[in-house]
């Protein structure tokens, strides 16, 4: 194949905020270096990436196993769920989620089989948990991006995906055993599906194979684990995080006056939450700092809100967290992958996936600490602010990480890498 | 009066305090420094005068120009257009930066949810440290500006504001009934001279890099030329229905969600449609001001997490598959 003077990159995100923030972070790189990105997503994405001046084609929403009327719905079956603890989550949370995401991908089969004989791209990234088989058979080029914690490449010096355990953990059996029986029926389902396509089947507890061409790792270096069996430097690039920019951000003026700048964003789902996000204010409002809240769609749950704290629905999340003492999140990866390029500190409050996974990380390097979100007292959760802000060895270690991950910019190595492999037209 | 007047009939936001500021001290250098009636007034020359860089000089400049005190002319720049003794009760004129100041601060708690949609003079008092003779006249501000209404007793009530998804997307509706068609009505007039500036003042925001694009001044061209748009109507309910609603623009943050990018070609499509009206194309213009209202909507999902439903915002149930797909 052909490669055009100025090559097509289909970015696939899922339909997640992290995914395709995270892409279009990518595809600003690779439209610096002449490429043409366009964006395969999900009907309800649409416009996001048109604002970011990128094409986009929408796919069928897909069946999916939830279908609430509202989210509010949604939200009010899953808020239990996120105080649980990984392991209960697997049948509440983890198992129902993977049936959603095969039922997923079987839905869009056929439209992306057609898309992509008429865009012929001349690669296309792939910013998901699961594979499309049309995508296999389609002979293009394609790039796995792992824009979930490391651990979603199993490996015996990791700790098992989704679990928030240490590597050694003595649970680790039991984790594994427990998810393996959580996710059988979509499994087993996915990989009958693969089979009437033509694609071979995937070992127990995987939905998305290594890409043959190139895979890429958000996990900056300062979190990053030790692998029993390293990843082939030929095909696996780790991309120190993927930071997008983002327009500014003015500060908003605090009547309380001044004092550290601490951000809070619990991520899009996260955002519904407001009980939790109401005690934590409370908490903050005896606190000498200033807290800006993203409080996503809920903005007229809250009402006295103190002075020392700042909410809206939407922040420019980067140029935020870029200019703020401490980021309180909930352990996405993006948001993780973003405190580290700025060299900010984390307090992370998991409520589900690799959010676990990341909290424990951060614990376990020292970058931040983790709270249990339904488990916490004031007390506890001012003193692990005071203790994050106040740590300056911390801020200093923290600071010579960012800049070094400033320097090896990784959506300048991703779009570099990519660029490559359409010049290159082979598996490495 | 007659300056004031004029002011308070204007869409553009309320002028900032450091503008004012400024406007009073531009007043100040122009009474020493010896410049007649008609004088040519540089931004470069006044900025250095008043220590100060261009970028607040053209937004003071504008506001005394706004005021009468100033003319503007698209070759020739700023000129004095009142005489040099004129000029203390034209300071004297200049809105208030202290009432504007309150009126903003009581506007951003109400944005933050600091304040509940009901507050009271005594309270705003109370929380201010202004006396209540103070806070009544923010509190008209604000009234004059459609963002809060004097309810029974002692109460006065927060309008709705364009704060949340789902208004905003209701906002952008309303909107795309009222602009295309103040367009559509015969008799249209394009104010030539204002059309004039804003052109100026959007190719030099296009011309200037994302990383130092001004959204406050993207935000103050985006009302203006919205408002002239609703100005020129020869409807006159349409142009006040446009202008009434234009205010409730202003809202701290209502601009966050939106990239340099978006706003960029935001203003692109402004130009499009300035191109068409200077043409006398009306009906062109009104379609290209259809589809600049329409991609403008479009939003960002509400919500949104792996396995989990997407929720566009602003969509009603209905909505969630079919409304989207006419973009």
């Amino acid at each position: 194949m052909m490669v055009r003077a100025s090559p097509i990159v289909a970015l696939f995100p899922e339909a997640s905020f992290g995914a395709a923030l995270n892409c279009i972070g990518i595809a600003q790189a690779l439209r610096e270096r002449g490429a043409r990105p366009v964006f395969i997503c999900h009907p309800g994405f649409t416009g996001l990436f048109a604002d970011y001046g990128f094409p986009e084609h929408p796919l069928p929403a897909g069946g999916g196993g939830e279908k609430p009327d509202t989210w509010l719905d949604f939200v009010s079956r899953h808020l239990p769920h996120f105080n649980l603890s990984p392991l209960e989550q697997l049948d509440s949370y983890v198992g129902p989620t993977w049936d959603a995401i095969v039922d997923t991908a079987i839905a869009v089969e056929a439209p992306l089989r057609q898309l992509l004989a008429r865009l012929k791209p001349d690669a296309v990234v792939l910013d998901n948990v699961v594979m499309f088989p049309a995508l296999a058979a389609s002979g293009i080029p394609w790039v796995r991006m792992i824009s979930c914690a490391e651990t979603e490449l199993p490996d015996a010096g990791v700790p098992p995906y989704l679990s928030g355990i240490a590597a050694d953990d003595p649970s680790r059996r039991l984790f594994e055993k427990r998810y393996l029986k959580a996710v059988a029926p979509a499994h087993e389902r996915f990989n009958r599906f693969r089979a009437g396509v033509g694609l071979a089947a995937l070992p127990q507890g995987l939905f998305l194979e290594e890409s043959p061409w190139l895979n890429l790792l958000l996990t900056p270096q300062i979190v990053r684990r030790e692998r029993a069996i390293p990843l082939d430097p030929e095909r696996f690039i780790y991309l120190e995080g993927c930071v997008r920019r983002e327009g500014p951000f003015e500060l908003p003026e605090f009547p309380s006056g001044g004092g550290p700048l601490v951000y809070l964003g619990f991520g899009s789902l996260g955002a519904s939450d407001v009980a939790l996000i109401e005690r934590m204010i409370a908490t903050f409002a005896a606190y000498p700092a200033r807290f800006i809240v993203n409080v996503g769609g809920f903005r007229d749950a809250y009402r006295a809100v103190p002075d020392n704290v700042y909410l809206d629905a939407w922040f420019p999340q980067p140029s935020v967290v870029a200019k703020c003492d401490l980021f309180i999140h909930h352990g996405g990866n993006n948001s993780f992958c973003e405190a580290l390029y700025f060299g900010v500190p984390s307090l992370v409050l998991p409520y589900c996936w690799d959010g676990h996974d990341n909290a424990q990380r951060a614990v376990e390097t020292g970058v931040g600490l983790r709270l249990d979100r339904s488990r916490w007292t004031p007390a506890e959760l001012t003193s692990a602010i005071a203790s994050l802000i106040g740590d300056r060895p911390l801020r200093s270690r923290l600071a010579d990480n960012a800049a070094m991950m400033a320097a090896r910019s990784g959506t300048a190595h991703a779009a570099d890498a990519i660029v490559a492999l359409m010049t290159r037209q082979s598996p490495a | 009066m007659q300056r004031i007047t004029k002011a308070m009939q204007t869409t553009r936001s309320r002028p900032r305090s450091n503008h004012l500021e400024l406007a009073q001290r531009i007043l100040s250098v122009v009474r020493s420094g010896g410049f007649r009636l008609g004088d040519r007034l540089a931004e470069q020359q006044i900025a250095s005068l008043c220590n100060v860089s261009r970028t607040p000089v053209r937004a003071a400049m504008r506001l005394l120009a706004d005021q009468g005190v100033l003319t503007w002319q698209r070759d020739a720049g700023y000129a004095l257009a009142i005489d040099p003794s004129g000029t203390v009760e034209a300071a004297a004129d200049l809105p208030s930066a202290d009432e504007d100041r309150l009126a903003e601060s009581i506007l951003r708690d109400r944005a933050a949810r600091r304040l509940d949609e009901t507050v009271t003079a005594s309270s705003l008092s109370r929380r201010y440290g202004k006396d209540r003779r103070a806070v009544l006249k923010s509190l008209r501000v604000l009234e004059n500006e459609n963002w809060i209404d004097k309810a029974p007793g002692q109460s006065w009530l927060f309008r709705a504001a364009q704060d949340g998804p789902e208004a905003l997307a209701e906002s952008y509706d309303y909107r795309l009934l009222l602009e295309p068609a103040a367009l559509l009505e015969a008799g249209f007039k394009l104010d030539e001279g204002r059309a004039a500036a804003m052109r100026f003042g959007m190719e030099a925001q296009l011309a200037s890099p994302e990383v130092s694009f001004e959204v406050r001044e993207f935000q103050r061209l985006d009302l203006e030329f919205h408002g002239m748009v609703a100005r020129g109507a020869s409807n006159r309910f349409i142009g006040e229905a446009i202008l009434h609603h234009l205010k409730l623009r202003r809202l701290p943050g209502a601009l966050h969600s939106v990239n340099v990018f978006r706003l960029k070609q935001s203003t692109r499509e402004h130009l499009a449609i300035l191109d068409q009206l200077e043409a006398r194309q009306f009906d062109a213009a009104a379609d290209l001001m259809r589809v600049h209202l329409r991609l403008s909507r479009s939003q960002r999902p509400q919500a949104a997490s792996r396995g989990a439903p997407v929720l566009p915002a602003g969509a009603r149930p209905s909505e969630r598959t079919g409304e989207r797909s006419s973009r």
